[in-house]
């Protein structure tokens, strides 16, 4: 059989670094929607919150949902419908001091408010994003159609940033 | 305009869909055109405080009951239709209380 | 006063220090053969043509601001007749024709300005509604042209044409379509009105419509009880708060639009370019500034005021058309009430209380129907009938499923 290549959604992208800021791709890895059939489930996310257990994620991403990102679904799938949803998303990281004023152009919520551990589901210019505040920036959620757009429209604020300070 | 989402917090006017009055909650009986009539089109279109529903469209996808005054835009009460239920039933019929 | 050429020399020659009010002052009688309540432009355009073609001339338009403070005054002044349903076409229609009758008809200069405007589209689905939409008119008696990009190119060379996000496929071009000065209409009119011995009452509200057996008998206001058998309702964003005063629920969400216009320029927009996928649509007044405006903020709303993220939204739309604009500096932006209704077609009709009229449901596109609006509310104010050009103005047609729903959104009030 034929060995398929599973290409990322920014396959071959290199990380654009400027003037304190990195943006690049992230492999997420398997992600899950997690839709629990009674909200008040234990160990579901409050909102605007993640659940992190080692290396995975439950990730708040709206009413009565959560991404587990990176890990096995282990028994939710008795208590919650359960998708996979890793091909859809695209995954970026937007690292550094400067990144909050970066999204700060992008995104209509004050992400100086969150600190590590917390999520918002809001919008990326026209686009829909979920923001992961993770240790010195955040992960940023896109659909997976709209990597690029993503990538263009945070590209052209990281340079326009850049180019302010250099100035 | 800026809403504060019962689950999201303050968020800005552009993360929502307006769908409109809160006639939309009373399911009209099948059959009674006149009922049928007034929960599609009349309203009281009042200059003042109001009660329409919103959709968090950009953010949690929650349908909210919001509290607006239609002169001054200022809004003084946000709750989910839902009210902690699920599924549509919940959503057209507001349980007592949570208005 | 009649206005001619000779006087205005006269006048230039010994300082314009000659000119007097155009319309009287005067205090509301006791008593009325009918009342209009509202003096935008649709009350006073019916006042004048109850008038003028009817010969009722013991009648009252009741402002409760002073003419012309309300959406006559604010709009962006695009006059067209390039509707596609049977029922809004043929009024439609009947209005234009008006307009290029007005000038001549008041004896005063509207500015009405045929420079034609373009609907562009951008896609292959897009180009067989116009195409419709196109024939529609030219059954109507009106004039439409196709224009495919290149067509387009010639009139519109600053678009840009490489965008690949909503390319430009081509173009309606309605060449009897423009603009007039908004203002001017209602001035227009006003005098005209006055001039036939209409009463137009400023700073007078109505606070109540007395009605007496289920028949209309006057109307309360801030300056006193005024009789009348005989009322119309002419308000416009106002249309539920009036009709409220007897005991109506009406098929209206009022809601706010906003319009902007930037420092005058020289000439650089020679039509009214409309770009539908974006809501964003463009003119240039007579003084330079660049006019534009989008779609409803909407929510309902009687403020006379938008929130940002639509005026982001028209700006953004404005960039992707035409970028030569970014340069333009806004100087201003403001609000209207729109009263929309649930198929974005208007009301003219007769109401439950008998003499009771309406004439609303404009959504964002009543200027140009000013002139027929008056003239089939007059019709219908004085003869009891519906004009035939606006039969299908239905109140109950709501109820009965017969909705003129030009733009096929459905039954929402704010998706128009
Ligand atoms: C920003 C904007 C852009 C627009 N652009 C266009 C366009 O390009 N083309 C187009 O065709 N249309 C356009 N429109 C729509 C158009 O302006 C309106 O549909 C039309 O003006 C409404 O009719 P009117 O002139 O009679 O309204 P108005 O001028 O609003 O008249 C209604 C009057 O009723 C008075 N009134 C209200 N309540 C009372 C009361 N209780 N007692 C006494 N008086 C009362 C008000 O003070 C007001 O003067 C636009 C509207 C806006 C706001
Ligand atoms: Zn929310």
């Amino acid at each position: 059989m034929v060995n398929l290549i599973a290409k990322s959604p920014l396959w071959g992208q290199a990380p654009l670094v400027s003037a304190g800021v990195t943006l690049a791709e992230v492999d997420l890895g398997q992600v899950t929607s997690i839709a629990p059939f009674d909200m008040a489930v234990p160990g579901f996310p409050a909102p605007n919150t993640v659940v992190a257990d080692g290396a995975a994620r439950l990730v708040w991403t709206g009413r009565g949902q959560a991404f587990l990102i990176g890990g096995p679904v282990g028994d939710w799938a008795e208590v919650a419908a359960v998708t996979d949803q890793s091909d859809g998303w695209a995954g970026l990281s937007l690292l550094g001091a400067g990144a909050v004023d970066v999204l700060a152009r992008l995104v209509p919520v004050d992400l100086r408010r969150l600190a590590v551990g917390d999520c918002a589901r809001t919008q990326l210019g026209h686009m829909a994003v979920i923001v992961i505040a993770v240790a010195g920036g955040f992960e940023l959620l896109v659909f997976r159609s709209m990597a690029q757009t993503a990538w263009h429209e945070l590209a052209t604020v990281i340079k326009m940033r850049g180019a302010r300070l250099a100035c | 305009m800026r809403i504060t989402c019962p689950l999201c917090g303050p968020r800005d006017r552009r993360e929502f869909y307006y769908y409109g009055s809160e006639d939309y909650l009373t399911q009209p009986a099948l059959g009674d055109f006149d009922a049928i009539d007034a929960h599609l089109h009349l309203r009281d279109n009042l200059a003042g405080e109001v009660r329409d529903l919103w959709y968090h469209e950009m953010g949690c996808a929650a349908w909210l009951l919001v509290t607006r005054n239609t002169v001054t835009h200022k809004i003084s009460d946000v709750v989910q239709v839902a009210g902690g239920g699920v599924g549509i039933l919940a959503k057209m019929k507001p349980e007592e209380g949570a208005l | 006063m009649r206005y001619s050429g000779l006087k205005v020399i006269t006048q230039g020659l010994f300082g314009n220090k000659g000119w007097g009010p155009v319309w009287r002052d005067p205090a509301p009688k006791g008593e009325y053969d009918a009342i209009i309540i509202g003096g935008g432009g649709h009350g006073l355009s019916t006042a004048y043509y109850l008038a003028k073609n009817h010969g009722l001339t013991n009648i009252a338009v009741l402002e409760k601001g002073y003419i012309g403070s309300g959406n006559v005054g604010r709009n962006t002044t695009i006059v067209r007749a390039n509707y596609f349903l049977p029922g809004n076409s043929e009024f439609y229609s009947h209005s234009l024709k008006l307009w290029e009758g007005l000038e001549a008809e008041l004896n005063y200069n509207v500015m009405h300005s045929q420079r034609g405007l373009i609907n562009l589209f951008h896609s292959d689905g897009q180009r067989d509604a116009f195409v419709r939409r196109g024939n529609a008119m030219i059954n109507q008696g009106d004039d439409a042209i196709l224009l495919d990009r290149e067509g387009v190119r010639q009139h519109l060379p600053y678009l840009d044409f490489e965008q690949t996000r909503f390319p430009i496929y081509g173009g309606l071009l309605h060449p009897r379509g423009g603009t007039a000065r908004h203002d001017a209409v209602a001035w227009g009119y006003a005098r005209g009105a006055d001039q036939r011995g209409v009463d137009l009452i400023q700073n007078c509200e109505v606070t109540g419509i007395d009605i007496e057996g289920g028949r209309v008998v006057g109307v309360q206001t801030t300056r006193g009880s005024i009789r009348a058998r005989k009322v119309g309702m002419v308000v416009a964003g106002r249309s539920g708060q009036v009709a409220a005063m007897a005991g109506m629920r009406l098929p209206i969400e009022s809601h706010v639009l906003q319009a902007f216009v930037t420092e005058g320029l020289k000439p650089c927009i020679d039509h009214v370019v409309s770009f539908g996928m974006g809501h964003f649509y463009i003119s240039q007044s007579d003084k330079g500034g660049l006019v534009f405006g989008g779609d409803i903020d909407f929510y309902a709303s009687y403020a006379s005021r938008g929130n940002l993220p639509m005026v982001e939204h028209v700006m953004e739309a404005g960039m992707t058309l035409m970028p030569m604009i970014g340069r333009a500096k806004v100087l201003r932006s403001w609000g209207g009430i729109m009263d929309m209704t649930p198929d974005g077609s208007p009301i003219i009709d007769k109401t439950p209380v008998d003499g009771l009229f309406i004439d609303a449901g404009w959504n964002y596109g009543g200027f140009k129907a000013v002139p027929a609006s008056g003239w089939c509310m007059a019709h219908l104010m004085a003869t009891g009938e519906s004009h035939a050009v606006a039969r299908r103005f239905r109140l109950d047609r709501f109820k009965t499923g017969h909705l003129l729903d030009e733009e096929g959104t459905g039954s929402q009030h704010n998706l128009h």
